[in-house]
């Protein structure tokens, strides 16, 4: 996307771009999917417990806002503020490394995520819908989830994060294609004062953060907090381009990095206000849409605002009532330099939107049933070169949607719960679409639980794909959603109440997916909906902890992503992931200890080439216990060195494998007063 | 990572556990189950069900969503949920001096009259206990219990 004019011109091979799409959506689309399903995971049984045990044992709070996250089924991967903190995470894509099933490559501008087997660079994580606080950060140009140093929020604020696997549509709508992520933020009380935090890092990177939190005896709550990044990066070379014409392939100057952000939450009586600031500049060192190399004019800026009310209350004993009315802005400016001229890519959007929603506890039902609306007034994109100007494109546009849905959660028998949810959607621009989703869920002991799970999904065509168009690329209005069915089965079994297995097997199937191609009538980028792709996996996982403060967590995907009709597996997507993450305490608690193995297996690049598997170690010692309200860190990322790389998009052909970080550094040093 | 407990898995635990801290009055010996009522919205979801049939004693754990007044008196312990908090004072009043364990999660339900109130402390599960109205209500907390608990006066009462 952002493709700069002259850009993709004939570097386009049709079957690469094909797979590349197809991958973006096909692969995953994991089953749990079915928003909706209330959790039935066995329930830990911990009276054999100590009162004095108990006072220890952590638990994450309810959320005053009811989070739909919390009524999708189970095998939720949840990640808490102390996973956070014990493994030394800078951004969302750090943390989303360590789930099972999902994989995060970089391209030196955005961070991409695939999820089980499907994501494909470029994509812009279109097909995750990212939730923070219940407030949809996807911007209705792109789709774009951020989860790299342009996310909106710091992830030092974060309470948890759940990650839903598989289509979430029956309950939310577009892009929950293959899951759902949900950022819960912390209270006011969680800070209970003033925190400051500074932090020093590889490549003259610096961070500060400053966040007051607290509850007032009122009952008022109030969290504010701003941060700042910024990063010299590194000089990186690039075969590609070894030339003396292209500074022999060095990229000088061109990685750096920075951000600024803010975050704010005031709750009272049921009332929540949210309001959120991000802007972010990035380099661009891999010359991509056929751009100058090595040119230092070369940078993207994104740019987020939004603010959120929430209404959270009982109407009577059944019955909760749950609403929210937002306003969102975002904006890209992009800076291509080519030989001629410098040309800038300038989006803009803004829309309001609201939500209502039911929940309510009737005998043997629980329902959920809610109405969304929101209008795109504002959906701008302009292309032109500055000096001579040159207005290449002046599309603007609005749209709206708005979207339906029920839920229902009938407990069968005592062991056996039945969730079925369906949602309506209409789109101003491609119409209507609908989308169940079926749950039998099976509790045969305490201790186990079997599940059945079908869902499609669908995610409907941006501004984007629908409208941008230049010298290289026109639009397609003619677009459909893109949809996606999925099976899935999965098992979860309690050894003990602190040791949990799963186990999940799912297939997707994924039609008409949004894939760009050269059209070759006239030899124009164009999006189109494609064939269909397969993708299938198995995953197994093993949650631990143990009385001393210790955790693990490890698990192993093999997943396998096909076109249907070529039957070429996709692009940048590996057919094993492993993951260990463990972490507890040393001498004494006065230290704790982090580590990770992450290991994913070669990638096939749009080249055709493969890029080589890779296992890196990260390891984090930590220490609260230095002195009050002082928290120190110290992190080492790819302790071994490893040299490994990602298959870029196709916007950066000739380069095909995009160098990642080697071994790095960071230091970080809390104050809470 | 590993999924902690849930709030309420946690809390469905330590009303077992502080159950066996407190003494009640003698009941027959024809009485076999001990009822832990829930009163208003049960936030407990799947949580409580880990405790039905459980021994306590030589009683076992009978677990009961309450809805009117009328039978709150036959309960051993009385979760009252945030929900009622509007009704509060009415739902003490009818079983006053009864030997109901009150029980509450919610800000100020101990010092209106709830016995044993669950609050958050850093993502840990603390409670508080009002002991006037457990006494005045014949029940006997143990010392032991009372050590771990932050103890709470009734509202208006002078430290």
């Amino acid at each position: 996307m952002r493709v700069g004019f002259q850009a993709k011109a004939i570097t386009v091979f049709p079957s690469f771009i094909f797979s590349a799409l197809a991958m973006g959506i096909a692969t995953a689309l994991p089953m749990q999917a079915v928003a909706g399903l209330r959790e039935p995971e066995p329930v830990a049984d911990l009276t054999h417990l100590s009162i004095e045990e108990l006072l220890d044992v952590e638990v994450y709070s309810a959320s005053k806002f009811i989070q739909k996250a919390s009524e999708a089924p189970s095998a939720v991967t949840i990640i808490t503020a102390a996973d956070i903190k014990a493994f030394g995470y800078r951004t969302l894509a750090d943390i989303l490394r360590s789930v099972r099933g999902m994989d995060v490559s970089y391209d030196r501008t955005y961070s991409y995520l695939g999820v089980r087997g499907s994501g494909r660079a470029g994509d812009y994580n279109s097909r995750v819908l990212l939730l923070l606080d219940g407030y949809r950060l996807n911007d209705p140009i792109y789709d774009q989830a951020s989860i790299g140093t342009e996310g909106v929020v710091d992830v030092d604020l974060i309470e948890r994060i759940e990650v839903v696997r598989g289509p979430g549509s029956s309950i939310y709508g577009s892009n929950a294609v293959l899951g759902v992520i949900s950022i819960i933020t912390k209270r006011g009380r969680d800070l209970d004062g003033l925190e400051v935090s500074g932090e020093l890092a590889s490549f003259d990177a610096d961070k500060e953060r400053l966040s007051y939190g607290k509850r007032y005896d009122n009952g008022a709550e109030l969290l504010l907090s701003a941060s700042r990044y910024r990063s010299r990066g590194q000089e990186l070379f690039f075969p590609a381009y070894d030339a003396p014409a292209t500074n022999n392939g060095i990229a000088r100057n061109l990685d750096g990095d920075r951000y600024d952000s803010f975050f704010g939450k005031l709750a009272y009586a049921g009332f929540t206000l949210t309001g959120g600031y991000s802007s972010r500049d990035k380099a661009v060192p891999t010359a991509f849409y056929d751009t100058t190399f090595n040119d230092p004019n070369t940078e993207f800026s994104d740019g987020s605002a939004f603010v959120d009310l929430g209404y959270y209350g009982a109407l009577g004993q059944r019955w909760d009532i749950a609403a929210h009315v937002f306003r969102g802005h975002y904006s890209f400016d992009g800076i291509y330099p080519y030989a001629a001229a410098l040309n800038k890519d300038e989006t803009r959007g803004a829309w309001w939107g609201t939500e209502l929603k039911f929940v309510g506890r009737l005998e043997k039902h629980k329902v959920v049933m809610g109405a969304e609306y929101q209008d795109n007034f504002r959906q701008d994109q302009f292309n032109f070169d500055i000096a001579p100007y040159d207005l290449l494109l002046d599309d603007r546009r609005d749209s709206t949607r708005v979207g339906v849905y029920i839920q229902d959660e009938f407990s069968l028998s005592r062991n056996l719960l039945l969730n079925a949810g369906l949602r309506y959607d209409d789109y101003s621009t491609v119409g209507s679409t609908l989308n169940p989703r079926l749950g039998l869920i099976w509790n045969p002991l305490a201790t186990t639980t079997f599940k059945l799970l079908y869902g499609t999904a669908f995610r409907a065509p941006n501004a984007y794909e629908l409208y941008y168009a230049s010298l290289t690329q026109k639009g397609n209005p003619s677009l459909k959603p893109e949809e996606i069915a999925t099976w899935e089965f999965v098992v979860e079994h309690r050894l003990r109440p602190d040791f949990r297995l799963t186990a999940d097997a799912y297939s997707n199937r994924i039609s008409g997916n949004i894939g760009q191609i050269a059209d070759p009538a006239d030899g124009l980028l164009v999006f189109v909906n494609s064939g269909l792709v397969d993708a299938k996996g198995v995953e197994f996982e093993a949650e631990r902890l143990w009385d001393g403060g210790a955790r693990l967590r490890t698990s192993y995907a093999w997943q396998t992503s096909r076109e249907r009709e070529s039957g070429a597996t996709l692009v940048n997507s590996p057919r094993h992931l492993a993951k260990l993450n463990f972490s507890a305490p040393v001498w004494g608690d006065r230290l704790r200890t982090g580590a990770e193995l992450q290991y994913a297996s070669s990638r096939r690049t749009l080249a055709g080439d493969n890029v080589g598997g890779r296992l890196l170690a990260n390891l984090t010692l930590l220490s609260e216990k230095l002195a009050p309200g002082l928290t120190l860190s110290a992190s080492v990322y790819n302790l071994f060195d490893k040299r490994h790389a990602d298959p870029g998009g196709e916007e950066h052909v000739p380069i095909d494998a995009i160098q990642q970080d080697g071994r790095s550094y960071r230091l970080k040093l809390n104050y809470r007063f | 990572m590993a999924a902690p407990p849930t709030e309420y898995e946690v809390k469905a635990a330590f009303i077992h556990n502080i159950a066996k801290f407190v003494e009640w009055p003698a009941v027959p010996s024809s009485v076999r189950s001990a009822r832990l009522c829930v009163l208003g919205q049960n936030p407990f979801g799947e949580a409580l069900e880990a405790l039905q049939g459980k021994p306590v004693g030589r009683l076992n754990w009978e677990i009961v969503q309450a809805d009117g007044s009328a039978s709150l008196k036959e309960c051993r312990v009385l979760f009252i949920s945030a929900s009622e908090r509007s009704n509060l004072g009415r739902i003490l009043e009818s079983i006053a001096s009864h030997p109901v364990l009150t029980i509450g999660d919610s800000e100020g339900y101990a010092e209106q009259g709830v016995m044993v109130n669950f609050y958050p402390e850093q993502n840990k599960v603390r409670f508080e206990i009002n002991l006037a109205a457990a006494t005045g209500a014949g029940l006997k907390i143990s010392s032991q219990l009372l050590k771990l608990a932050r103890i709470v006066r009734p509202a208006g009462g002078r430290p």
